[in-house]
């Protein structure tokens, strides 16, 4: 599926509640968040429940979808990532709105062309990473699968502190760099 | 633009969901007053996107979306909220902090000069308060037991470690005690997050601890 593709199904359950559309991104994306959370550690049972809830906000958030700041892939990445926290939340502590937290707020009026999240940036991301050290992925990965902090990526891979926000730098550095010199092509 | 940027793996952190909410709240201020921290959460989140899509899982049997759509039946796709607006006197507020505000928050005079607002967020054990001080006053000298994070909302201030501004962030703890003195202008307003009770260590320091450990400073 093409950032193109996802987005109009996006933008026809926003316009007009499209079942058909919203059963395409189901498909595509239901079993990809499963096996995202397994990855992380969830059980089948709550990654499957959680990809259900994820989906079901999807259909529920469409109307704020705006495909010149987003993919798909990377809004319904952030929704899945919200609902996953509401639901270790859940258990034991007092609730309050993930999104209050976790929502990037833009100014009025940001150029959207700048943003970083639109298709074009969001393929060139996916193919920068292939450019990244194996010790550089090992903690990118870790922070977004496991949803883990730095200190404790460093505990569990028994590296010092430094030595893993090095590592974080590096591959922001790069990906920065890179995604700045597209821009001023 | 600001000139102090929260460091990447702080912001990675946040883009991850893995921060708690206290630190959460103040990196999510900054990323609302800071274009380049907000481009570089962007792509960090372009980043879990494609971490996402790049996963293979075997497909949903057609139970499952026959289940969803059923439920689908009673949801309406929601409308487009407007950013909710902040109590009256708190028009600086960026729009992150306006639902932890409540209806009418009252600055409090706490002993040393300054003036705060805490911030109770369930659920999370970090210490979060503004804190206004008027040009030319300063905060107790301290130094930081825990991490500190300070977001800067309105003035500014200038400790040895340089000057904030509007959408600067701090992060503590620093090499040396360090005592911020705000700067002429607008009373500087500040959202500051504690691990720890800070430990102070001017020459009033050693009576004024019990209280900060109590939560009364």
């Amino acid at each position: 599926m093409t950032p193109d593709e996802a987005a109009d199904l996006i933008q026809a359950i926003a316009t007009r509640q499209d079942r058909a559309s919203f059963a395409v991104l189901f498909r595509f994306y239901g079993p990809r968040v499963k096996a995202f959370l397994m990855r992380g550690g969830s059980d089948s049972e709550t990654a499957q429940e959680v990809a259900q809830e994820a989906l079901i906000m999807v259909w529920r958030k469409a109307a704020s979808f705006d495909r010149a700041r987003a993919s798909a892939a990377t809004w319904i990445y952030t929704i899945a990532r919200n609902k996953r926290i509401d639901l270790l939340r859940r258990t034991g502590r007092p609730q309050i709105e993930t999104e209050d937290w976790l929502t990037v707020y833009a100014p009025e009026g940001e150029d959207a062309n700048k943003s970083v999240l639109a298709g074009q940036t969001y393929a060139r991301v996916k193919e920068l990473m292939a450019g990244l050290s194996d010790d550089q992925l090992v903690v990118i990965r870790k922070a977004f699968f496991e949803d883990k902090t730095h200190t404790a990526i460093a505990e569990e891979l028994r590296l010092p502190l430094g030595t893993v926000k090095s590592r974080i730098r590096l591959a922001l550095g790069r990906l920065r760099e890179k995604l700045e010199k597209d821009a001023e092509e | 633009m600001s000139r102090h940027q929260a460091p990447d793996e702080l912001l990675l952190d946040y883009a991850a969901g893995a921060l708690p909410e206290g630190p959460a709240l103040a990196v999510s201020i900054h990323l609302a007053l800071d274009a380049a921290s907000r481009r570089t959460v962007e792509r960090l989140q372009a980043v879990g996107g494609a971490l996402l899509e790049s996963e293979q899982g075997p497909a949903f049997d057609e139970f499952a979306l026959e289940q969803v759509l059923a439920k689908l039946d009673g949801v309406a796709v929601d409308a487009v909220a407007a950013p909710p607006s902040p109590p009256p006197g708190f028009e600086w507020a960026p729009a992150p902090l306006v639902p932890f505000l409540g209806t009418n928050p009252r600055w409090h005079k706490a002993i040393g000069g300054f003036e705060n607002v805490p911030i109770r967020i369930p659920g999370d054990d970090h210490r979060v308060e503004l804190l206004r001080l008027m040009p030319g006053h300063g905060l107790p000298q301290h130094r930081h037991a825990g991490n500190e994070y300070t977001i800067v909302m309105q003035g500014g201030f200038t400790d040895t470690t340089g000057n904030y501004g509007v959408g600067d962030f701090a992060v503590g703890p620093g090499p040396q005690d360090h005592e911020p003195i705000a700067d002429p202008g607008d009373p500087c307003i500040a959202m500051i997050v504690l691990e720890r009770p800070i430990v102070l260590t001017g020459p009033w320091g050693r009576w004024f601890n019990p209280l900060v450990k109590r939560g009364w400073l």
